[in-house]
Parts: C-alpha cells; sequence; structure tokens
C-alpha cells in the first residue's frame, strides 16, 4: 500500500511540503506573531491595542537624535565585524582546504559557535580590560607601567571590545559555510588557471571567487542581520554612549514607566523592515549567479 | 537533488506539525483553570479562614534572583517554617520584576482567568507601573494580623512608596538605606560631602565612578546629588519634575561635568549596572562602590569577593532609604496561600532571622516599639557586621524617597546633559 503511494505525484509533493510544515509553521506562526505584534504596537496609540492608529510614534522616533547616533553606530560596529569575520574566515577556510589539515583541526576552528556569547563577552572583558590578562602581562614585562595605561578596547566608544567578540564567535560560522564550496571546486579549474601561468592573486579572484561570492554574500546577510539585532554582546561589551541600537530599544522597553514602549517597538520594526529588505534584494541579485554556478559555470 | 523522505521521517514530521499545533492550540485556551478566589471574597473573610483555605497550597513567589544571602533565606529558612507552620509549600522563582510585570501584562490582554504568580516584590516606579495597570488584587494589607501588631501604618513610609498612595496593596517587607562602600586601606580618610568627594577625586583621578543612570542604583547615586542641590522639603512637594528642578538643576549637571574627567575612564563610559561596579571595585580598578542596602556588602567580604577593609559611609546630605514590599497580582490562583506567607515574611521571627549578616543583612518593617521584650533582646543582640554603620548613624542621615517621575526624568536629562556632552 505505501509503496504504492509513494509513486503518486500528488503524496509526493506533499511529502516535501510535509518536510517543510514544522519549520515554515515555526516561523508563520511564532517569528511572524511576534513581529506583527510589535509593529501593531508601534502604530497604535492610547494604552490599548486597535484603540486608534497613529504614526506619531515613527515620528517621534525620526526626530530623536539618540536613535540616530545608536543607528548609525549599530550599523559601523556591525559592518565592520561582519567584514573582517568574512575576511578571515575566508582565509581560513582556503588555508584547512589547500593545506588537507586534519578533521580534528577542522573541528577545532568551529569550538567558538559552541559558546554561549555572553561567555565570549565575559572572556573579551577578562583578556583585554584594563585590569585583564594582556594588561597584567604588559606589566609584568614592563611594557606598561602602570595598568590603567593599557589601551581601552573594552567598553569603549568605538565599539572595538563588541567588533572582538563579534569576530570570534562569527569567524568559525564563516569557515563551516565556505568550507563546502571549496570542497565542490573543481580542481582541474585551479590547474588550468595556474598552467595559463596565473599567479595566487588571480587563481583566487578568477577561479575561486565566482563560486565564493555567492555564499560570501548570503552568510555577510546573516551576520549582518544577527549582529545589528543582538543584545548580550553589546549590552556587556558597550560603553554608555554611543549605543547599540539594540541595547537602547532595551532600555526604552524597561523604563520603569513605560512610555517609550511604543518607541522601542518601532525601533524594532524599522530595523525588521531594513534587514528583510536588504536580504530580499540580496538574495534576487544571487539568483543568477546561483544558476550560474548550478549549471557549471 | 530531492530529498527522499522515508516512512519513518515522515512521521516523525507529522508528529512535529501535530505538537507544534497542539503547543499553540495549549497556549490560547488555558483560560478553563478555576480562579479559587472568586468562591469567596477574601477581603472581608477572617483570618482564620484564610489560613484554613491556604493549607495544603501552593504559593508562587516571583523574585528578584540575583542575591546569593537572599535566596538561601527564602529557601532554607522561609520555605520549611511556612511549609511546617501552615502547611503551605513556597516555590521561588527567581525573575527580575520588569519581566514579571511584563508577563501580567500579556496575562491581562490574553484575559486569562487564573495566572501563575502569586506574590511579587516590588516598589517604586514598579509599583506605580502595576498600580496604574491594574496588576495589583487589592487591598488586602490591614488584614493580615502581623501588620496590624508590628507595623506602624501612619508613618508615611507605609502610606507612599516613592510618593504613590499605597491604598492597601503592597505590605512593607524591609527597608533598605543607601551606602556608599569603600577599602579602608586606600582610602583612609572618606568624603563627608560631595565636595570632599570632587577633592578626593582630583587626588585619586580614575578611582570612582557610579553606574548609569538606567541603573537602580546609579539613579539613587544621582538622586543623592539633586538632593544636595535642591532641598529635600521642596523635592517632596513637587511631584512633578518638569516643572521647576530644570532650571535649579543646573548645579547638578555641572557638578557631573566637572568631575569627569576625574572619574574611571574619565567618565567616557559608565558601568552598566551595580554588578559591574562591584566587579571594578573588586579588581582594584576602582576604590569606592556603593548600594541601596546598607547591610549588602558583608556577605560579599565573607564570600571574598570583596577586601577585608572593605567599609561604608554616608555623606552630606544624607542617605535616601526606602521600603520595599510584596503584593499579589490580579490573577493570582491562590490569594489566600499568598496572604498566608506575606503574613508570615512580616511575622517578627522572619524578620529577625532577615536581619542576619549571613542570611540577607537588611533592616526589618517592622516597628521596634512594637516587639514583644524577648524580640527586641534579639534585635539588640544582632551583630550587622563590621561594614554596617550603626543604627542611629543611619537614622539620622535618614533621607525619604520622592515621586518616581524624578527616576526617569534623571535618567534622561543625565544622558542629554552629561554622557552626550
Amino acid at each position: 500500500m505505501l509503496t504504492g503511494f509513494k509513486n503518486n505525484g500528488l503524496m509526493r509533493l506533499s511529502a516535501t511540503k510535509l518536510q517543510l510544515l514544522p519549520g515554515i509553521l515555526f516561523v508563520v506562526v511564532i517569528v511572524g506573531y511576534g513581529v506583527v505584534s510589535a509593529f501593531v504596537e508601534s502604530v497604535s496609540g492610547g494604552t490599548g491595542v486597535g484603540e486608534s492608529w497613529t504614526l506619531e510614534h515613527y515620528q517621534r522616533l525620526i526626530a530623536n537624535d539618540v536613535f540616530w547616533e545608536s543607528f548609525i553606530f549599530s550599523i559601523k560596529v556591525t559592518s565592520i565585524s561582519t567584514l573582517i569575520s568574512l575576511f578571515i574566515g575566508v582565509i581560513i577556510a582556503r588555508t584547512l582546504y589547500q593545506c588537507f589539515i586534519s578533521d580534528y583541526a577542522k573541528l577545532l576552528t568551529w569550538v567558538p559557535m559552541l559558546i554561549p556569547h555572553f561567555v565570549a563577552a565575559y572572556m573579551v572583558i577578562l583578556l583585554f580590560s584594563p585590569s585583564g590578562w594582556f594588561s597584567s602581562i604588559g606589566y609584568q614585562l614592563g611594557l606598561i607601567e602602570y595598568q590603567s595605561q593599557f589601551p581601552i578596547l573594552v567598553m569603549d566608544r568605538a565599539g572595538i571590545g563588541i567588533i572582538l567578540a563579534y569576530i570570534w564567535k562569527q569567524v568559525p560560522f564563516v569557515v563551516l559555510m565556505v568550507l563546502p564550496v571549496y570542497y565542490q571546486l573543481d580542481k582541474r579549474y585551479l590547474e588550468v588557471a595556474r598552467t595559463l601561468g596565473s599567479n595566487k592573486r588571480q587563481v583566487f579572484f578568477t577561479v575561486e571567487w565566482p563560486w565564493l561570492y555567492p555564499v560570501v554574500i548570503e552568510v555577510g546577510i546573516i551576520l549582518f542581520a544577527f549582529i545589528i539585532a543582538a543584545f548580550e554582546i553589546p549590552y556587556l561589551l558597550g560603553s554608555t554612549f554611543p549605543k547599540m541600537l539594540s541595547v537602547v530599544t532595551y532600555q526604552w522597553f524597561y523604563e520603569g514607566s513605560w512610555s517609550q514602549r511604543p518607541l522601542a517597538m518601532a525601533a524594532m520594526s524599522l530595523l525588521t523592515v531594513m534587514i528583510l529588505f536588504v536580504s530580499f534584494l540580496a538574495l534576487f541579485l544571487l539568483q543568477k549567479s546561483r544558476y550560474r554556478m548550478m549549471k557549471g559555470l | 537533488m530531492r530529498l527522499r523522505l522515508t516512512k519513518k521521517m515522515k512521521q516523525i514530521m507529522l508528529l512535529a506539525t501535530i505538537g507544534i499545533i497542539a503547543l499553540l492550540i495549549a497556549a490560547c485556551g488555558n483560560s478553563s483553570i478555576e480562579v479559587k478566589n472568586e468562591e469567596v471574597n477574601l477581603l472581608q473573610e477572617d483570618w482564620s479562614t484564610i489560613e484554613s483555605l491556604a493549607k495544603g497550597s501552593e504559593v508562587r513567589i516571583f523574585m528578584w534572583g540575583g542575591d546569593e544571602g537572599i535566596n538561601r533565606y527564602m529557601d532554607e529558612w522561609i520555605a520549611p517554617r511556612l511549609k511546617e507552620q501552615f502547611d503551605v509549600t513556597l516555590n521561588r522563582t527567581p525573575m527580575d520584576i520588569n519581566e514579571v510585570l511584563q508577563k501580567l501584562m500579556t496575562e491581562k490582554r490574553a484575559n486569562r482567568g487564573a495566572g501563575t504568580i502569586d506574590v511579587i516584590w516590588l516598589n517604586g516606579e514598579n509599583f506605580k507601573n502595576a498600580k496604574e495597570n491594574e496588576l495589583l488584587w487589592g487591598d488586602f494589607v490591614q488584614q493580615l494580623p502581623n501588620v496590624q501588631a508590628y507595623i506602624d501604618m501612619t508613618s508615611l513610609d507605609a502610606q507612599f512608596d516613592f510618593g504613590t498612595p499605597i491604598e492597601g496593596l503592597e505590605a512593607p517587607w524591609g527597608k533598605v538605606q543607601f551606602v556608599y562602600v569603600y577599602d579602608e586601606d586606600k582610602v583612609p580618610n572618606p568624603p563627608a560631602s560631595f565636595e570632599e568627594l570632587r577633592q578626593w577625586m582630583t587626588e585619586n583621578p580614575g578611582r570612582f565612578t557610579y553606574p548609569e543612570a538606567s541603573d537602580f542604583t546609579g539613579n539613587a547615586f544621582l538622586r543623592h546629588l539633586l538632593y544636595n542641590t535642591v532641598d529635600v522639603e521642596t523635592l517632596l512637594n513637587t511631584p512633578d519634575p518638569d516643572a521647576f528642578v530644570e532650571e535649579s538643576s543646573v548645579p547638578m549637571w555641572d557638578y557631573l561635568n566637572d568631575i569627569k574627567p576625574n572619574l574611571w575612564r574619565k567618565g567616557e563610559t559608565y558601568p552598566t549596572s551595580l554588578t559591574e561596579l562591584d566587579r571594578l571595585y573588586s579588581q582594584g580598578e576602582v576604590w569606592m562602590t556603593m548600594g541601596y542596602n546598607e547591610a549588602r556588602v558583608e556577605s560579599l567580604i565573607a564570600n571574598g569577593t570583596f577586601p577585608e577593609s572593605t567599609r561604608t559611609f554616608v555623606m552630606e546630605p544624607g542617605s535616601i532609604g526606602n521600603t520595599h514590599f510584596l503584593s499579589i497580582p490580579f490573577n493570582s490562583p491562590n490569594a489566600a496561600g499568598a496572604m498566608v506567607a506575606i503574613n508570615y515574611l512580616l511575622s517578627p521571627e522572619a524578620q529577625l532571622a532577615k536581619m542576619e549578616p549571613g542570611m540577607w543583612g537588611e533592616n526589618m518593617s517592622l516597628d521596634p516599639t512594637k516587639l514583644s521584650e524577648t524580640y527586641r533582646q534579639q534585635l539588640d543582640s544582632i551583630d550587622r557586621g563590621q561594614s554596617v554603620l550603626p543604627a542611629d548613624v543611619l537614622q539620622e542621615r535618614f533621607l525619604p524617597e520622592v515621586s518616581a517621575e524624578y527616576v526617569n526624568w534623571i535618567q534622561e536629562q543625565w544622558f542629554n546633559e552629561v554622557v552626550r556632552n
């Protein structure tokens, strides 16, 4: 009986759908509900939901200097951490692939992925703060006279601490995503390029890069979307000013009087729209090269 | 590439889907739980009926869980005695009050009949918020025998919580006062006023800071400074800060901007929380910390986090003190049990045990003059530890809290006037 069903076209279609159903349900219902209720709160006047609709909170948000300062700071920190993570990640993946490094070494590069973000944040504090390990080592070696001479890398206004923590967390993810591309890469292309006299740089850009960039851009978008809205690392490692948007939003949300709550919702809704827009745009542009890759250049 | 599903995988997928749907349905349709409170009007029953209703029930208390001493007191001292004497099981869930209120708000919006919380610990702005959003159950405080016997309900701090009238919605649980914490070895002569503090900072640059204004303790520090600028009477009589403090607060912001270069990290950043400031203090980066509980460092010294030479001080204009409270949410499934538990937490034996430095160490909310001779002797014999200032010093410097409006006002103004400046 069952084998008979398997050959049925309709059943096969629903099998694929069935496979996706738990995931789709999860995203649509749980994530969707959160996003929609945040949006509803951001456009509702009065205390109850749906009493009256208003764009007042968005107007207040646009006129708010703190919002813009933290928005720009968030974009800055996120872009820098994403670009550096991608760069280091691709180099590591390339090295792992080309040097035939053992599987154990590969596993080792993925260890930071298993460690929670707040632990990563505390590691950065322990290592890089003025009373941290590096500062103590520098003091012991006589490189600095007293500990406060150590450069300020944590809770600094440039967000260096946050960037360090994110790079440490995200590089393994980049490696994980990029490495399979290298394994799929047809080695003959590399040999052709080399035989034709290309140097290392030319080999990378003519052979490897066309295969890599769709994945690199996709990973970049994932990292960007993740970092710009993440909370614990900026909260633990950020300075009082400027703050990342997520921390400002959190404060607005939990402020005693609850009067700033719609503002927090408006900020998060804007951010969500922005991330969705960028993701769809990028996926749309990548479609073509994806197709070409599938066909083998 | 198309994935072929085996029979087993299909079954798993189907089960997962059904599971998610079932969960959603369960989450939506939970209002069938009986509300025990409505059967009898507890607010009019006499105490023995309430006690018998509470027998064999479970009371769920949601409270801040960030202090080991407090948690130990609740779990190891209160819970077993409550069980033994009243047959009430106390179940403690650690959660920040902001999240508790958020949860109650969500339950209220979803129109859930019975909630999951019986007792909450709150005060100040949170109380104001909860009261304004009608998240609290009712005027139960006068009914508690221990309130009637031991609490002076005519005193201001039993009638107002940060300027908000209490109206029997919450029962006073404990009292704390704001003190500064320092290391005696590094700071032999702690400053006695904000002027001396400024002087000390010029001599020891980078050794002092305060938590951000959004932090409870940081905000209290800034309120102290405001008290130093504008006199207390005026503040108490002016519940709305926007009206007049705007102008008269200039000296306060000037002071903060003036000390900025001598703060930790030259005031470029501030610790996000008291925990963060404590960490800096314990690592020796700064030489002072602070806290809204005159006895809180005793347990930190005992467990070795803070050096043995840690002491506390208060300076001019005084030390702000406040009372914190216990309340029952509007949808508590076991209000009778909650009342019995709160009443027990306000008993002299529970309050005296709470004062022991090894437990919690904070001051009791009871009026010492109403205690019996035995309890008063016990109170006199409690040694709160070397770091705690004598009771008369604290009493002499006591300043009341002003309206909760000031908390928000300071938070916003500080960011504009000091941080972004």
